[in-house]
């Protein structure tokens, strides 16, 4: 068989190897996209056509207030989640790692197990146990700040109190992420720097911290395009209020295009906020990395 | 061989035909969000129909009430998926009309179903129809707010006449004094209700406002003229009774009638459809105390109380065969004319046979409290009222924070009105 014939057998097999995943992909993610970015510029209803307005959709965006408070809303979110999750997150797996064989694996299952619960139980859970009048928790805040608090009703605790929720909810999956990274640094690393005569802190500093970084500059960025996508806890546990001291970003999406019917411009809100998730964090991750290499 | 096979088929296809009694069997998909003590009841009535009818049968499911529930039905009904049969509320109407999601009534529906507009309350046939007068959907009971009273606790004093009803409530500095006195005497929370906002938030606040006379949207203006000032003394006297402990705080809806089951309310203003749940634990003897209900009282300038209708829509869809429609009349006339045990979900029958029999008036508080349809005030007729609307996130957002001490009622009255009249505009 010649080169160019065993060449282009390679290349046949290649396109038939790959062809279900794009298929799929183009028919479920990018046409679905391109359709979304068409809407943009459209004022159509939520389902059906409108017209084209070219850009009055982000221009009417541009000038909406509300839109800046979730904006607002969804950094502090931000804020509230990425680093505190990833730094727990670590913690657990450097604690979970010094355990041995079931009682590791035990552990790490109670560690994961928030994980796999729909979202719709997570906030469920959480409601009961901070409700008013008869929640479990609510002695618990009493002995804090003297007296029961609405968590989720009042303007100053509802965005932390939702981060709180949805750092027991995912942070399992991190937890599972950082151990896979620390378990990739190999033991002799160790071994030799105690022999040096390393302190336990010049090894975590030394050893497991640059090598770990990769895999923690991951967990960042997941988590940064994770929170910045906020909806369901937010939906289900104070729906953006009170005085819309929790409405972000999507939930304004979800407001306008199936509540108000404005299809098109719950697209332009939507692009708006791809567009800001695929900046934040291409930025985000190449910071990292040269945070990484130094 | 090939004749045996056909045998074969045609007495097996016999034997299945003679196993199922449904062989022509039209199936209803049926939607509807009673989740409550009235969903039980209606599963009931579902079972009877399905069980008297071997030819029709109903599929029924009951998803959450609210947003989700309309959300649900906007989209399906756009794809074909949608019910052939759901339950809608009234109030809802204008949004449903906008949207398009609704297939009108027509008089031979109506002739299928052996009813006729004339058997219906008016403002519930009026809340049913379109600008034009067209029919959209079929009333099916007129709910409202009322109050649940323990009335052991009152035994005695002024405030229960020699009936058992409530008296001496005709201001809200009558009705501070009542649950003034209720606190002294050991109810945490003298009034409970909805409080966390949503629908019980609402419905009070409506009433009120409604009680001065005030008016939310006219003319497409949201709180014009003088109504900005009777929303606020609306806000004012709910903020009031809260910083009083007379109302408990952020009580979500469960919450609310937990305390008054649990004895720490002594009034509770709730929807008509918590009648079951308490006359269930009467029955039951697990309540420990007595109950009843009265419509909501007179404390501000007129009669009003807030109110919604349950109707049966047939979502639009073009493919929908004759049969199945045919099917669906036959299956809303049978519920109107057994709206009776609906009755016993505490929701007062559109369908005035039903409300003017014998066995109703025998109903008790039902019977009592069914003399609000008289004052009845619906939602707005705006595209941003009713179940699940803007308006409904208004009172999440700025009515329920006012009345919990975190604005003042005229920032929230302001707020909403902003925020109400922007969607309008």
């Amino acid at each position: 068989m010649s080169v160019a014939k065993r060449h282009k057998r390679e290349v046949r097999s290649a396109y038939i190897l790959v062809a279900p995943f794009v298929l799929v992909f183009a028919v479920f993610f990018l046409y679905p996209a391109i359709k979304v970015l068409i809407l943009s510029f459209t004022n159509s209803p939520l389902i059906g056509d409108g017209d084209w307005v070219g850009f009055a959709n982000y221009a009417k965006l541009l000038n909406d207030r509300l839109f800046y408070t979730s904006l607002w809303n969804n950094f502090y979110f931000v804020f509230l989640t990425v680093v505190p999750t990833t730094a727990i997150a670590l913690l657990i797996a450097l604690a979970v790692n010094t355990l041995k064989g079931r009682l590791q694996a035990l552990v790490l299952t109670l560690f994961f197990l928030p994980y796999i619960l729909p979202v719709s139980v997570v906030t469920l859970i959480w409601d009961w146990m901070f409700d008013f009048q008869f929640g479990v928790l609510q002695p618990l805040v009493a002995l804090i700040t003297g007296k029961p608090v609405p968590v989720f009703k009042n303007p100053y605790w509802v965005m932390p109190m939702i981060a709180v929720v949805t750092i027991w909810w995912t942070n399992g999956f991190n937890v599972l992420l950082l151990i896979a990274g620390l378990r990739n640094i190999p033991e002799d690393l160790y071994e030799a720097a105690s022999l040096d005569g390393a302190t336990i802190w010049q090894r975590f500093w030394r050893i497991t911290w640059p090598l770990l970084w990769p895999v923690t500059a991951l967990v960042l960025t997941l988590q940064l395009i994770l929170q910045l996508k906020i909806f369901d806890q937010v939906f289900l546990l104070s729906e953006g209020g009170p005085f819309n001291r929790s409405y972000v970003i999507l939930m304004q999406m979800y407001r306008e295009g199936f509540q108000l019917n404005h299809g098109g411009y719950a697209s332009a809100i939507a692009m708006v906020l791809f567009l800001i998730i695929v900046v934040v964090s291409i930025l985000q991750y190449q910071l990292l990395r040269i945070g990484g290499r130094k | 061989m090939t004749w045996n096979l056909k045998v074969l088929a045609a007495s097996a296809a016999m034997a299945v035909g003679v196993a199922s009694p449904g062989w022509a069997q039209v199936e209803v998909e049926w939607w509807d969000f009673l989740g409550g003590g009235d969903g039980v009841r209606m599963k009931a009535l579902i079972e009877q129909f399905n069980n008297e009818h071997p030819d029709i049968q109903i599929n029924a499911t009951t998803l959450d009430w609210g947003q989700t529930f309309y959300t649900k039905v906007r989209t399906a009904v756009s794809v074909g998926e949608g019910p052939d049969v759901m339950t809608y509320h009234l109030s809802r109407l204008p949004l449903a009309l906008e949207e398009g999601v609704l297939s009108p009534v027509t008089d031979e529906d109506m002739a299928a179903a052996g009813l006729s507009s004339s058997d219906f309350f008016d403002p519930a046939i009026a809340a049913a129809s379109d600008q034009s007068g067209q029919l959209m959907a079929i009333p099916f009971d007129i709910h409202a707010i009322i109050t649940y009273y323990n009335r052991s606790a009152l035994e005695g004093t002024k405030w229960l006449d020699a009936d058992g009803n409530l008296t001496n409530l005709n201001s809200v500095e009558d009705m501070t004094a009542l649950l003034t006195w209720a606190k002294e005497n050991g109810f945490s929370d003298p009034l409970s209700y909805q409080s966390e906002g949503g629908g019980g938030t609402w419905r009070i606040f409506y009433t009120l406002l409604r009680q001065q006379g005030g008016e939310m949207i006219t003319d497409g203006e949201v709180l014009a003229g003088d109504n900005f000032d009777k929303a606020v003394r609306a806000i004012q006297i709910m903020a009031d009774w809260r910083a009083a402990g007379l109302t408990p705080e952020q009580a979500s809806y469960p919450a609310s009638v937990a305390l008054f089951v649990g004895g720490k309310s002594v009034l509770h203003i709730n929807g008509v459809w918590e009648v079951p749940t308490f006359s269930d634990q009467s029955d039951a003897g697990t309540l420990g105390f007595e109950w009843f209900a009265n419509e909501v009282p007179q404390l501000l300038d007129q009669p009003a109380t807030w109110a919604d209708s349950h109707s049966f829509a047939i979502p639009n869809d073009p493919d929908m065969s004759a049969e199945t429609r045919a099917a669906v009349m036959t299956v809303i006339g049978w519920m109107e004319q057994h709206s009776l045990a609906w009755a016993g979900a505490g929701h007062i029958p559109a369908y005035r046979p039903t409300v003017e029999s014998a066995d109703y008036a025998q109903m008790q508080p039902n019977a009592t409290y069914a003399s609000l349809v008289a004052s009845a005030a619906f939602d707005p007729r705006s595209k941003v009222a009713g179940v699940a609307s803007p308006i409904y996130d208004a009172v999440n957002n700025m009515i329920a924070p006012a009345v919990s001490g975190f604005m003042g009622a005229e920032d929230a009255a302001a707020a909403m009105k902003d925020q109400l009249q922007a969607l309008l505009n």
